[in-house]
């Protein structure tokens, strides 16, 4: 991947080996028409249109790989024959429906053939019926689609779902008097056009995928769109507001798509959410999820001075969670110094407490990788995260890693999960048992670590779990055998050598390593993951939330660190909610809670929320204007998408003695706080390059502290036999602000898998009761396709069902009795 | 018992001449609308009563029943008081002006005059000039700089008319040797041959023009010229105290009318078979007549043309006709 | 292209120039320029065209609330939207085309996807406090759904009247009683427009 120089149009750019011209190109400004191509995502070489000429030989630059010295003509006489024809052929037969298709403005259809100027029609083949489709969140119009493959390509090199594919049209047959007539490129292009459609991989009627919606995204016409959205507003209508995703930790750069809402009702509306899809990826909870505003009337004055009252002179401790941006964190954190209020939050009091362990012996102040890396990276290890539930994107992250790397990986998750087996052949699902993930740590550490540099006494450990042990095996040896062998014709005698297999039994010395019978690794894991590793370079380790509160978080923590630091592995420590990290930075936290509790967003003795329910109405997240501390250690601006008419947290701050105009005035007071800077809110950039540069927020800044080595053994965590229950969230809902968005609202429930059903003879809808300890729930069972083994789980975003009372201790795993229900 | 009569003889009299005038005025303005409709291609008022007749009578009514304003900062008794001059003065320049011939209903002589003085003609041309205190007082207590510039300009055009008013009178008078409107009147006994405008035809149409300047009528309407300073005196004016100034306005034009009809034309004497009463009224019908027809048809000068022709050209020329006057005379 | 004819604009053929006639310099050559005006009957002239005007009492007044005037086909007055003549189906697609052109911005719709998964307009308003009758909307308009009307009367008790999609869209009695008609003016299609067309290859 060395520097090298690339020639286009007479220009020499720099490049790295290996990288596509097309992107070189589109990074220098350059200008090559390209309709199906996706950055980081395979070529599809389905529209031709990036054709240019390399070194005299006509090439596809999206697939083309920069070699040093090469010289590129992004476009001459030929080629723009070539361009022009193609794009004739993208308009026979598409329907002149601009007037009424959702695209019109931003379709890439419309631009590319005014670009062309094409006026007129030279090809013509017979239409054939081609009806339209309602995939739930989805809606396919195959008669305005131009089969470029896009969606397909998102689908499975970026979210992994792989849940389209292309199916046959059924159309009429390409005449071949065409290709005499149609230029070369055009009619094979033509041709393969021709044949196919876009279908669902799954071959029913329904979509069965994470609804991340991905591919309504990418759609350059107006074939894939939001069923919600279809036909209310024209593109050009709506008025971007950049922002940050308000759900979950990636933080991704979107846009809420505003509009009034209606001709007698002024007032703004979110109408869609979109994305530089090129650039960022967003999860179904952030596209379909966004109409979660607190929208009040006014000022509910009465409220506000009974909260101010209660803050002054009864509450002692503030419960909150981490969908608040950093400046309310910063505001809560300057009370908690002026009046000595109790600051609980259990999700950030716990990420922080690992990260503080994990800082102690890795040595650095915040964990090294990020989604960039990830994607980057050829060997991704995830430990304890329901990927796909708690940080879709990083899993997006892992998958793209897997087939744009060729890349391979272990997956570490009691509940075996087929999306996730679906990213790769190379991606190895391990179900393991709950409670043994120091044991997966220190596997890692055992199979990757240098054992030279690591401190002895964990050397000593590790050595402790390995035995060798004799063992026959039969193996199989190739034997050359000499035979003299009589030519039948001639007579002459040759000498002939022959290979002959032979079976023979062998007594050799393994190597047994008992960790792997307690992680619950396959037999074959060692042959499989030598093949793994071959010509793997960049290692990613991701660590979920199941780690945070586990019983051996601070052992975990400090495995975590030495991984770090005695492996090659970058580690990705994927913060619980929104804005966890920022939050764990920011605050300083307590344990628990006082007497007179204030919740923000939470359940308490006075409630301030925004989710409309509370005592006092606060700005929800798209209502605000902040900051919030993402995934990848960048703190990221969003925008105010709807007016708030009410109060928010800066307004009780000024009343309890602070000074700040807005809220936005303590995003340069963040410089305080370590690895932070000072720099105002309306100083952060909040955009990609086209070059794919993150120009966003800014990058926290890390240090490289001392390190320790004080780790523990192993010690078991063990539930014993009995049912256990997980603590998640289906796909898309993330918090009671997903569940409030229109196009998500749905009740919550045990979700469980089919084979669940089957082993109890229970039925999907049926009702079941769970209890532990004191906590009682009867529950309905819905079925998760997307889910295998033993293990359900319960969701926290249905505010009506209050399950926490199962997870006393913090852990996502506990132990219930089930009993179900019969009707 | 004479005096008692002459004194309710007098006042019928003024009575009659002051429904009259001001009848007749209201229905100039009708006139007015009318011929400059048509002269305009249109048909001008056609809604109220037929043919609009009665848009008179509307208007009045309007006028009458208008909120009385009076701005803020204007002064008051004199922003109230200035419509009352224009009336007034027009209506006491009448009080010298006879219209017909005498005649005797059931044996007693009526002399169409009020007051037959024998300084009529100065009479009349001073009290006419009193009304110009009219437009100059409203314009200096109306608070307002059109009025302002409208009340200016009134005093400019005052200045330049009524010296060669005067003058061109003067000729007329040096011949016929009485100021009364009677004698003059009897000094063209004997048909049209025996018009004064045969033997003073340049003072005829110095007088006339003088009238046209006294009136404020086009092309001397400058006080109050709406493309240049919206109504001049009259802008900050409504209901029924700018009605005022609009009956004062009109009643000049027939008391010039009927002076000009008197002192050049041959006043109430009967023409071949025309009654002298019936001459009298053709011929101020036929002044007004034109001064509607030169309104609808010239432009209006500039206060410095006015003032350059008033001094420059018809002084000189009115001081000539004196001379020559004069010189023949003796 | 030479850019003399763009850049004197006020010269073409027709035109005579009149410098006006010299200024007088002297008050003598003033004063011959007041006799010449005087003795040349210029204002006579003017005198005499009024009075011919009302003897021949040509009158061209239109007695406004018993006569109307006839709009011109291209006259731009409150907009109507008009019907489909072979179903009776509102012509309005609602692309949004006039809501975009529109340059005093006074143009909104709402749509949604009806039951048979067509765009429906569900409500369509002008403001015509704002509105200009720049006719931009006619002449954008693909289906030549919204036209320009010839109502000239444009007093009403309400902002909002006229305005809706209601007051604009021709009522199913008057559409059957055959009383659209089409529009001839502002943005309908001209009689030469078949020429332009380029025709498109069918593979039938």
């Amino acid at each position: 991947m060395s520097d090298i120089m690339v020639t286009i149009d007479g220009i020499k750019y720099k490049a790295r080996e290996g990288e596509s011209i097309l992107k070189i190109a589109r990074r220098n400004g350059v200008f090559i028409p390209a309709i199906c191509y996706l950055t980081d995502c395979s070529p599809t070489l389905a529209c031709r249109l990036c054709l240019v000429e390399i070194d005299g030989k006509r090439a596809y630059s999206c697939n083309a790989k920069a070699k040093e010295g090469m010289s590129v003509i992004s476009s001459n006489e030929e080629i723009e024959v070539e361009r022009k024809a193609i794009m004739e052929v993208y308009d026979i037969n598409h329907p002149l429906e601009c007037g009424v298709c959702d695209q019109s403005g931003e379709c890439e259809l419309q631009n590319y053939t005014l670009e062309m100027q094409r006026d007129e029609q030279s090809f013509s083949i017979a239409d054939t019926s081609r009806p339209s489709h309602d995939w739930g969140f989805i809606h396919y119009d195959s008669s305005l689609c131009i089969v470029c493959e896009r969606c397909v390509t998102v689908c499975k090199d970026m979210i992994g779902d792989s849940a389209l594919k292309t199916v046959p049209r059924g159309g009429a047959v390409l005449d071949k008097s065409w290709k005499d007539t149609a230029p070369k490129d055009t009619y094979a292009m033509w041709n393969k056009l021709q044949k196919s459609l876009i279908g669902l991989a799954s071959g029913g009627d329904t979509l069965e995928c994470t609804n991340c919606g991905e591919c309504t995204a990418v759609c350059p016409v107006g074939a894939l769109v939001g069923s919600d959205f279809q036909y209310t507003s024209n593109a050009w209508e709506l008025t971007k507001i950049p922002a940050a995703n308000p759900h979950s930790s990636d933080c991704s750069l979107m846009y809420y798509d505003i509009k009034h809402t209606s001709i007698k009702d002024h007032k703004d509306k979110i109408y869609r959410v979109s994305n530089d899809f090129h650039f960022s990826t967003l999860h179904g909870g952030a596209r379909y999820g966004y109409d979660f505003a607190n929208e009040i009337d006014k000022k509910d004055e009465k409220a506000f001075k009974k909260a101010v009252k209660f803050f002054k002179e009864e509450a002692d401790s503030i419960k909150f969670n981490s969908f608040i941006t950093n400046e309310e964190a910063y505001i809560l954190q300057k009370l908690k110094e002026k009046f000595g209020y109790k600051l609980v939050n259990d999700d950030a009091f716990a990420y922080k407490k690992f990260l503080q362990n994990y800082r102690q012996v890795s040595g650095k102040s915040l964990y090294s990788s990020n989604l960039r890396d990830v994607k980057d990276s050829n060997f991704v290890v995830s430990v304890g995260s329901f990927i796909k539930s708690d940080s879709p994107n990083t899993g997006y992250a892992i998958n793209n890693a897997m087939t744009m790397n060729k890349g391979a990986g272990l997956y570490f998750h009691p509940i075996a999960d087929p999306v996730v087996d679906g990213y790769s052949k190379n991606l190895m699902s391990i179900s393991h048992q709950a409670g043994v993930e120091e044991s997966i740590l220190y596997l890692l550490l055992d199979l990757f670590g240098d054992k030279e540099a690591m401190p002895k006494s964990v050397v000593d450990y590790l050595a402790s779990f390995h035995k060798t042990v004799k063992k026959t095996i039969t193996e199989v040896v190739k034997e050359q055998v000499k035979e003299m062998v009589k030519d039948e014709e001639s007579g002459e005698e040759k000498e002939v050598v022959k290979t002959v297999s032979k079976n023979v039994e062998k007594e050799i010395e393994v190597d047994v390593n008992s960790l792997y019978g307690v992680v619950g690794l396959p037999d074959d894991f060692d042959s499989k993951l030598t093949k793994f590793l071959a010509k793997k370079d960049k290692f990613s380790l991701i660590v979920g939330e199941d780690l945070y509160n586990h019983k051996r978080a601070e052992n975990l923590a400090k495995l975590v660190g030495l991984i770090e630091r005695f492996t090659d592995f970058n580690t990705l420590i994927i913060p619980t909610s929104t804005n966890t990290l920022g939050v764990s930075l920011i605050c300083d936290l307590d344990e628990s809670v006082g007497k007179k509790v204030i919740g923000y967003n939470e359940k308490a003795d006075f409630a301030l929320s925004a989710l409309g329910k509370g005592d006092l109405d606060m700005p929800a997240l798209n209502q605000q204007e902040g900051t919030f501390t993402a995934m990848d250690k960048r703190v990221v601006p969003t925008n105010v998408a709807l007016q708030f008419n009410g109060y928010c947290l800066n307004d009780i701050a000024n009343e309890l003695g602070l000074d700040a105009e807005n809220t936005i005035d303590y995003t340069p007071e963040l410089g305080n706080i370590d690895g932070f800077k000072n720099e105002e809110f309306d100083d952060l950039p909040n955009e990609f390059e086209n070059s794919g540069f993150e120009n966003r927020g800014y990058l926290l800044e890390e240090k490289n502290l001392t390190c320790k080595d004080e780790i523990q053994e192993i010690k078991e965590v063990t539930f014993g036999d009995g049912d256990l229950v997980y603590l998640a969230n289906p796909v898309m809902q993330f918090s009671a602000f997903t569940n409030k968005a229109h196009q998500l609202n749905e009740a919550g429930a045990l979700y469980v898998s089919s084979d669940f059903l089957e082993k109890r003879g229970l039925k999907d809808g049926g009702m079941i009761l769970l209890s532990n300890g004191d906590a009682k729930l009867a529950i309905a069972l819905k079925l998760d396709m997307q889910i295998k083994g033993d293990i359900p789980y319960l969701p926290t975003f249905d505010s009506k069902l209050d399950v926490l009372p199962f997870f006393k201790d913090g852990y996502r795993f506990a132990k219930v009795e089930m009993k179900g229900v019969e009707k | 018992m004479i005096e008692t009569a002459l004194i309710v003889e007098t006042v019928v009299k003024a009575i009659i001449a002051l429904a009259v005038i001001a009848g007749m005025a209201g229905f100039a303005t009708f006139i007015e609308r009318k011929v400059l409709a048509f002269m305009q291609r249109r048909l001008g008022p056609m809604h109220v009563g037929p043919y609009g007749l009665l848009q008179l009578a509307a208007d009045g009514i309007k006028l009458f029943t208008k909120e009385d304003i009076i701005p803020q900062n204007v002064v008051k008794p004199i922003f109230m008081i200035a419509p009352v001059i224009a009336a007034a003065s027009a209506f006491v320049a009448i009080a010298a002006v006879p219209y017909f011939p005498e005649f005797t209903v059931f044996g007693y002589t009526i002399h169409p005059i009020i007051s037959d003085i024998n300084v009529g003609l100065l009479f009349i041309m001073g009290a006419a000039s009193v009304g110009m205190y009219a437009p100059l007082l409203a314009g200096l207590s109306s608070h307002n700089k059109w009025s302002l510039l409208g009340g200016a300009r009134a005093v400019i055009q005052l200045l330049s008319f009524e010296v060669v008013s005067g003058l061109s009178i003067l000729g007329p008078v040096m011949m016929i040797g009485s100021l009364s409107l009677i004698n003059m009147n009897d000094y063209q006994i004997g048909g049209v041959a025996n018009w004064l405008i045969w033997k003073q035809p340049l003072a005829f149409v110095l007088f006339a023009i003088a009238g046209f300047a006294e009136t404020n009528r086009t092309p001397f309407d400058l006080i109050e010229f709406e493309a240049e300073i919206v109504s001049g005196y009259a802008t900050e004016y409504s209901g029924m105290r700018w009605g005022l100034f609009f009956i004062g306005e009109y009643a000049n034009m027939i008391t010039i009318s009927v002076l000009v009809s008197i002192i050049f034309l041959g006043g109430y004497n009967d023409i071949w078979i025309i009654p002298g009463a019936i001459a009298m009224l053709i011929k101020v019908s036929l002044w007004i007549f034109l001064f509607l027809w030169v309104r609808a048809a010239w432009p209006h000068v500039r206060p410095d043309q006015l003032m350059w022709v008033c001094w420059k050209v018809l002084m000189p020329l009115a001081l000539i006709n004196v001379l020559i006057t004069g010189i023949v005379l003796v | 292209m030479e850019l003399r004819g763009f850049k004197n604009r006020n010269v073409s053929p027709g035109y005579i120039f009149f410098e006006g006639e010299p200024k007088p310099l002297t008050s003598w050559e003033q004063f011959k320029r007041f006799l010449s005006r005087a003795v040349k009957g210029e204002l006579f002239v003017g005198l005499w065209i009024v009075l011919r005007e009302m003897i021949r009492f040509d009158i061209h007044t239109l007695q406004y609330p018993m006569e109307k005037l006839k709009m011109g086909p291209r006259y731009r007055a409150i907009h109507k939207l008009l019907r489909l003549f072979d179903s009776g189906s509102e012509r309005c697609i609602g692309c949004g085309l006039c809501e975009k052109i529109c340059i005093s911005n006074c143009i909104k719709m709402d749509t949604k996807v009806d039951e048979k998964s067509r765009k429906l307009v569900t409500q369509y308003s002008i403001n015509f406090g704002r509105c200009i009758f720049c006719g931009y909307c006619a002449e954008v308009c693909p289906e030549l759904a919204i036209v320009h009307g010839s109502s000239y009367e444009h007093a009403s008790e309400q902002r909002a009247s006229f305005g809706l999609k209601e007051d604009m869209l021709t009522p199913l009695d008057k559409f059957k009683a055959n009383k659209q008609k089409e529009f001839p003016g502002f943005g309908a299609l001209s009689k030469d427009a078949d020429k332009f067309v380029k025709k498109t290859p069918l593979a039938y």
